[in-house]
Formats: structure tokens, sequence, C-alpha cells
């Protein structure tokens, strides 16, 4: 271990230098030069007329680079799933035990107060940063995640008995294939209609208000819907894990 | 450069050794949600209101459970003396 | 000091080397590979920043002002969502690891000893 420590040292410092010799002729900081940005800053409300250029970029410049990143989550959620449900068997909905020989643990008063009063609203939160993608910083990435962490709320609440019975696995997997499908499937609209894939051809609205943007409202939606999905189905198989199923031999 | 970005940008190196130096997995898990908080706040400094977002929902809740439920399953197979 | 962020983020990368190098737990090489992914994220927003200049939100100025680059913004924002869930899927392996081999040490795991 200790050849591998220096070597690494070694080569680290030769790599460092390699690094800062090239780093330096990238601009300095606080003055981006390229392009790129100031063209989208500039004609994204005229074209889109949408008011949050990162969303702008996100579902219509580079939506197809989204819907690479979606698929990615999606295929990462389905190895998970499929990998802890083939160790445990198919009694993905059985009623789980402790496992012996674990502590029991009590949980604390402020806990379940906090997670109780917590998870609406961040529930709430989360559809408002998902709604308000094209207005203000918010989208379909974000606004998910916040829902799944509403959900971790939800747990710290009540338990594991009764988050199991409301947040079920057999709801989170149609739906969040539904969410990924629904990506590519709004893409086709715009071949259906004899523009490119993923073109925006839905009428675009007026800029400031809820309704504006076009195609970027459903990309939006289904990516929030799939990203929460993803999550939650992540949480539900890891916490799964840690209780114990009939005929399950440790 | 301000002495707002320094100060964050130190505070992210040192977090970032602070998780790696961490060799106990149960403190990395809290040494990776300090470091999700402090790059949550660098990232809003840059002007990045929607990275801070997901950098902060992240690093601070979703991997530090992730972390800490894989640690609690790995231990299920030692019996307890 | 204009070059500092950028030297704040290889050091991220290369101090999350140093770890999966020296690594004797998969868990704490998972987490040190989250470091890693963390500097690009650090490279890349301190590529586009502007000083003196806003997010690039149009909702409250008109699109004049000036403003910080949205794309490098939009790589890094779906790049965080997608490395937690692939984190995941690590995480799940080492537990496979785990359970087939009995250890999660990377040196007692390498194929070719016997």
């Amino acid at each position: 271990m200790t050849i591998r420590r220096s070597l690494f040292v070694v080569l680290a410092v030769a790599a460092a230098a390699l690094a800062v010799g090239g780093l330096s002729g990238l601009a300095p900081f606080g003055h981006y030069p390229g392009p790129y940005g100031d063209i989208i800053n500039a004609v994204g409300t005229h074209q889109q007329h949408v008011t949050n250029m990162v969303t702008a970029v996100t579902f219509d410049y580079r939506g197809f680079d989204t819907l690479g990143e979606e698929y990615m989550l999606f295929t990462a959620v389905t190895g998970v799933a499929l990998l802890l449900r083939d160790a445990r068997g198919t009694a993905a909905n059985a009623r789980p035990k402790r496992i012996r020989g674990r502590p029991r643990l009590g949980r604390s008063e402020a806990v379940m107060t906090a997670g109780r009063w917590f998870a609406p609203v961040t529930m709430v939160y989360g559809v408002y940063v998902v709604l308000h993608a094209q207005l203000t910083p918010g989208g379909g990435f974000q606004g998910g995640v916040v829902i799944a962490s509403a959900l971790l709320f939800f747990y710290l609440g009540e338990g594991y008995r009764q988050w199991r019975e409301t947040v079920r696995a057999p709801v989170l997997d149609p739906v969040e294939a539904a969410g990924t499908g629904l990506y590519a499937a709004a893409g086709f609209a715009g071949l259906l209609s004899g523009h490119a894939f993923l073109e925006n051809v839905l009428p675009l609205g007026t800029t400031g208000k809820l309704v504006s943007g076009g195609l970027i409202i459903v990309l939006n939606l289904a990516v929030a819907v799939a990203v929460a999905a993803g999550f939650a189905l992540l949480f539900v198989e890891f916490l799964q894990e840690t209780r114990q199923f009939k005929g399950e031999r440790t | 450069m301000t002495a707002l970005f320094a100060i964050l940008l130190a505070l992210a190196a040192m977090t970032g050794a602070g998780v790696v130096l961490s060799r106990e997995p149960r403190r990395q898990a809290i040494a990776i949600g300090a470091n999700g908080l402090v790059l949550a706040l660098l990232f809003l400094a840059l002007q990045a209101p929607d990275v801070a977002y997901s950098e902060l929902v992240v690093g601070a809740a979703a991997l530090p459970l992730l972390f800490l439920v894989a640690l609690s399953v790995l231990r299920r197979g030692r019996r307890p003396r | 000091m204009t070059l500092f962020p950028y030297l704040v983020a290889l050091w991220l990368f290369l101090i999350g080397l140093y770890g999966i190098v020296t690594s004797r737990n998969y868990i704490h090489l998972i987490g040190c590979l989250s470091v890693v992914q963390s500097s690009t994220y650090v490279l890349l927003l301190a590529i586009g920043y502007r000083a003196g200049a806003g997010a690039p939100i149009f909702y409250s100025h008109p699109p004049g002002t000036p403003a910080v680059d949205p794309v490098v913004q939009a790589l890094v924002l779906t790049d965080i969502v997608v490395g937690a869930a692939v984190t995941a899927l690590l995480l799940t392996l080492a537990i496979q690891v785990e359970r087939h081999r009995g250890t999660i040490d990377p040196e007692a795991l390498r194929p070719l000893q016997d």
C-alpha cells in the first residue's frame, strides 16, 4: 500500500503540473468570453416566450441531451430494482418483519412532529418548483427531487409500516415508466406534424404567465414525474432491505 | 474575486478533503452532507440558483440517506455477539 | 489569484482520486467518487461565471441585463441528479458484493489472487 500511495503522489504532482498549465489557458475567472451564453440570453425570451434561460436550454435548445440523461436515470433505477428484488424474491409487497437481534429504538417526539409538519409543506413547495420552471428558478429535475425528499419527511414522521402502506412499489413502477416514456412520446409530436424531433410545436403563450413555452411544459412535467417516482423507488428499495422477508435466509 | 468566493471555495476544498479523510463510513455520510451544503452555497454565489436546488436536495438529503441505509443493510449479515 | 476556482476543482479531483486509490472500504470509495464528480461541477460553473452579472432568469428585469452562462448550468443540474442515481446503483452493487463474498475490502477482492 505504501508503494501505491507514493506512486500515486508522484503521478498526481506530475498531472497537476500539466493541468495547471492547461488551466492557465482558460479565460480568467469572472470574464466569460464565449458567445453561446450571450446569444441564448439575448434571443431566448423572444423565441420561446420563457424567462428562465436554464429551462429553455435544458428542454428546448439541448432537449436531446436531457432525453439521454433521463434514460440514464431510468436505467440506474431499473438496475437497483432488479438487483435488490432478485435477491429478495417476489415478496415485494409482503409484510416485512424486523430483523431478529437488532435493537428496537424508539422514535423521539421531536423528529415525528418535525416530519409530520414538514412533509406536506415540502410537497407543496416541490410542486411549486416544478410548475414555475419556465418563470423562476426551478424545473423538473429540481422539483422532482424535492418531492421525493418530502416523502422522506413522511417516513420520518410516520414510521416504516405506515410509510410502506402508502408509498408502494407497484404504484411507483408504472408512474416512473410513464414519465420517462412521455418525454420520448412528446418528441414524436414534432415528427408527426412535419418538424424535427423534440421541436417546440405547441402554441407558445405569453411570456411571464404560467402557461408559456409550448412543449417545454409537457417535457418539464414528464421529467418531474419520472425523477420524483424514480427517487421514491430508490428509497423504497433501499429501505426495504433493512427488513427481513418470509422465506429469506440470512 | 471577492472575499465571499475565497471563503466558500476554501470551505469546499476543506469539506471535500474531509469526505475523503473520514475512513469510517458513518462519519463519511455526515461529511457528505456538509460538503453538499457548502457546495450549494457556492453554486448560489456563482449565480446558479437552479443548480443550488439540485445540489442541496441531493447532497444533503438523498446521498446521506442512501449511504446510511446501505451501511445498515451491510451489518445485517453479522450476527450480534 | 484568478485561477483559484480552477485550482480548487483540480484539488478536489486529485484528492478524490487519492481516496479511491487508497480505500479499504467500498462505501468509502463511493463517497470519494462523489467528490470527484463535484469537482467537475465547480469547474464548469466557474467557467461560466461573469463578474457583476446576475442569474440567467429574466422574470423581473428585461433580457438585456448582464447574466451568466445558462448552458453550463443546464449541464450541471441534470448531471447532479443522475449522479445521485448512479451512486445508488453503485451502493447496490456493493451490497451484492458483500452478500456473495462476505467482505467489502477492495484489497481482499482482487481477482488475480490465489
